[in-house]
């Protein structure tokens, strides 16, 4: 359309331009004729015959037509005479000069005053280049027009279907990764550009997905291992009571190990409950002001209770002088129990060598770093810590099922703050926590 | 009548304990913390142009430092009237004196065992201090353990 525009008004623009360039042409002849035809001075009239002999070439079926025009005669006469439509003539007297078109030929007269005498002088002539010319214009732009309007449909076309490309083969890749071959990838071109971004974050997104699924097959079996074994002692230990007749010292000793196990299974249930609890959180808790050293300090407390042996030091240098700085919204039996669970981890671990308790406030949290000097996490299991019943791979000899990490995670969830785990094998492993200050009136 | 003190800083975190420890050892006065950054002047034009120490300061500020900041600013809430953090150019003895002398600072305080992490264009500061035998205090402990007994700042952020 715009081409079509484009090309429409060169064509115009020239066209007219060429016409009245033409028209001029032929009056300035004109002028040249009515000079050398009608001067009285000899000398000058043949000069000008000459000169324009000489230098102005002629045009293709050049005439010229003179005719006095009598005061009163007749123009219609000199219409006949002239084979020339009489409106022209009459424009020409009144208006002193005009032009015409009739067919491919252009007539320009003038009128010429000599010696009181009125003429008119007319010129006609072929205009060679608009006929020719502007039709040759004319036919290079039509052809220009549809040889670009081919190429780029042609172009739009190609690039239509290519450019999208990469999108299709990125479609076609994650259509093939199901919940069976969730390893797959899409392949990473290494380029910085918008594909390539959207790639990675398809692999992203598809990494998290497989670290989910392993997560919930994981949860499963390590469930039914957890449950399992006190469950298989439990009965185990009753067949054995039930083979043969015992004393009552030997039922006392069984039901009490029964019992164990069945508390060891309580425990279990009610910590996944918790557990569950704390990860649905569409219960609304109900959240106080707590001081979070006071309630550091009552964890201690319940710690020094359950394992005197335990070596935790609370360390203050980092204190904030206004106690304002240390009041966060949050449940108290949460928060207590994530902490318990973090500094019970942290003596279990690392066989109650020093722990370190640090509490410190910026302007909008307050943090808190447990960090102990204890076995470590390995870094390729890094992953999976906050998976439900998970243990790490250097953990056998230590008692536990793997809950009170992820449950301690949800609490600070809840409350929403921060728990991030950072930890080197054999050096000790640190949790730090941030919790979002309490704004207080 | 307030102290103002100079810490240099990298604009890691480590590097605030050595304004941790310094107001550790300054008790009942008023302190004006200087962190200094000292940073080579670029040498085009275009970059001179629109250069703002401001914006510098701004693009190399952690959100971490900053939180690493008000901790400390909590921790000593009477005793800190202002920590400011500026920018130091010079490569000579005299402007460093200029620099001390114009921001009437009173203690020098260099940390003893932490080498400072400078990004590009830094230079460190602590060589040019030690040579221009301006009064200067170092602080610090004597082993970076990952067992220390003192709690570095580090241990609340992690990387």
């Amino acid at each position: 359309m715009m081409l079509l525009l484009f090309g429409g008004s060169i064509y115009y623009f020239l066209y007219n331009y060429s016409y009245t360039d033409f028209y001029k042409r032929l009056e300035t002849r004109a002028t040249i004729a009515a000079k050398y035809n009608f001067d009285a001075d000899k000398v000058t009239a043949e000069s000008f015959k000459t000169i324009r002999e000489e230098h102005l070439e002629r045009l293709t079926e050049e005439k010229e037509y003179l005719y006095q025009i009598e005061q009163n005669s007749d123009l219609k006469e000199v219409a006949k005479k002239s084979l020339l439509p009489l409106h022209f003539i009459r424009d020409i007297v009144a208006n002193a000069k005009s032009t015409l078109q009739i067919n491919d030929t252009f007539y320009t007269g003038i009128r010429y005053n000599n010696n009181e005498k009125l003429y008119i002088v007319v010129v006609s002539a072929k205009n060679y280049y608009a006929s020719h010319h502007l039709l040759f214009m004319r036919n290079i732009i039509f052809v220009a027009i549809i040889l670009i309007i081919l190429i780029t449909t042609y172009l739009s076309l190609f690039f239509s279907k290519h450019i999208f490309d990469p999108i299709k083969n990125i479609t076609r890749r994650v259509k093939q990764i199901s919940t069976e071959n969730i390893h797959l990838r899409i392949e990473e071109n290494n380029e910085d550009d918008e594909i390539s971004q959207l790639i990675s974050t398809f692999n992203d997104l598809l990494n998290r997905l497989e670290t989910a699924f392993e997560t919930q097959k994981n949860f499963i079996s390590n469930a039914s291992h957890e449950f399992g074994t006190p469950l298989t002692s439990i009965m185990g230990e009753a067949e054995v009571m039930l083979m043969k007749e015992r004393s009552p010292e030997e039922y006392q000793q069984s039901l009490t190990s029964i019992l164990g196990q069945a508390e060891r299974l309580n425990q279990i249930t009610q910590t996944l409950l918790y557990l569950a609890q704390t990860g649905y959180t569409n219960k609304r808790v109900h959240f106080e002001i707590l001081r979070t050293d006071e309630l550091i300090w009552q964890t201690k407390e319940m710690i020094d209770k359950l394992n005197p042996k335990n070596n935790i030091q609370i360390d203050f240098s980092l204190l904030p002088e206004n106690p304002k700085k240390l009041k966060v919204m949050g449940n108290k039996q949460l928060l207590y129990l994530a902490f318990t669970n973090i500094l019970n981890n942290a003596c279990k671990y690392s066989n109650n060598k020093p722990v370190q308790v640090t509490i410190a406030s910026s302007d909008n949290q307050v943090f808190l770093a447990f960090k102990d000097q204890g076995i470590g996490i390995p870094a390729s299991e890094m992953p999976f810590i906050y998976d439900p019943f998970f243990r790490a791979s250097n953990t056998r000899n230590f008692e536990g099922y793997g809950i009170g990490l992820p449950l301690a995670r949800n609490i600070i969830k809840i409350h929403n703050g921060h728990l991030q785990v950072s930890s080197v094998v054999e050096k000790g492993t640190t949790v730090q926590i941030k919790l979002p200050l309490a704004v207080i009136q | 009548m307030a102290r103002t003190i100079f810490i240099p800083t990298d604009f890691k975190i480590a590097s605030l304990n050595t304004l941790k420890l310094a107001l550790n050892n300054i008790q009942e006065e008023k302190v004006n913390v200087i962190l200094v950054y000292c940073e080579e002047e670029p040498d085009s034009i275009t970059e001179f142009l629109f250069y703002t120490p401001q914006k510098t300061i701004k693009s190399l500020k952690s959100p971490e430092f900053e939180e690493a900041i008000s901790i400390i600013r909590n921790r000593y809430e009477t005793v800190i009237q202002s920590i400011n953090i500026e920018l130091f150019h010079g490569y000579t003895v005299n402007s460093l004196k200029n620099f001390v002398e114009a921001r009437k600072i009173d203690t020098i305080y260099l940390p003893k065992s932490y080498a400072l992490q400078l990004p590009k264009n830094g230079f460190d500061p602590i060589p040019l201090i030690k040579k221009s035998k301006l009064p200067y205090q170092e602080v610090g402990w004597e082993t970076n353990d990952y067992a220390s007994e003192q709690v570095q700042l580090n241990t609340l952020f992690s990387y």
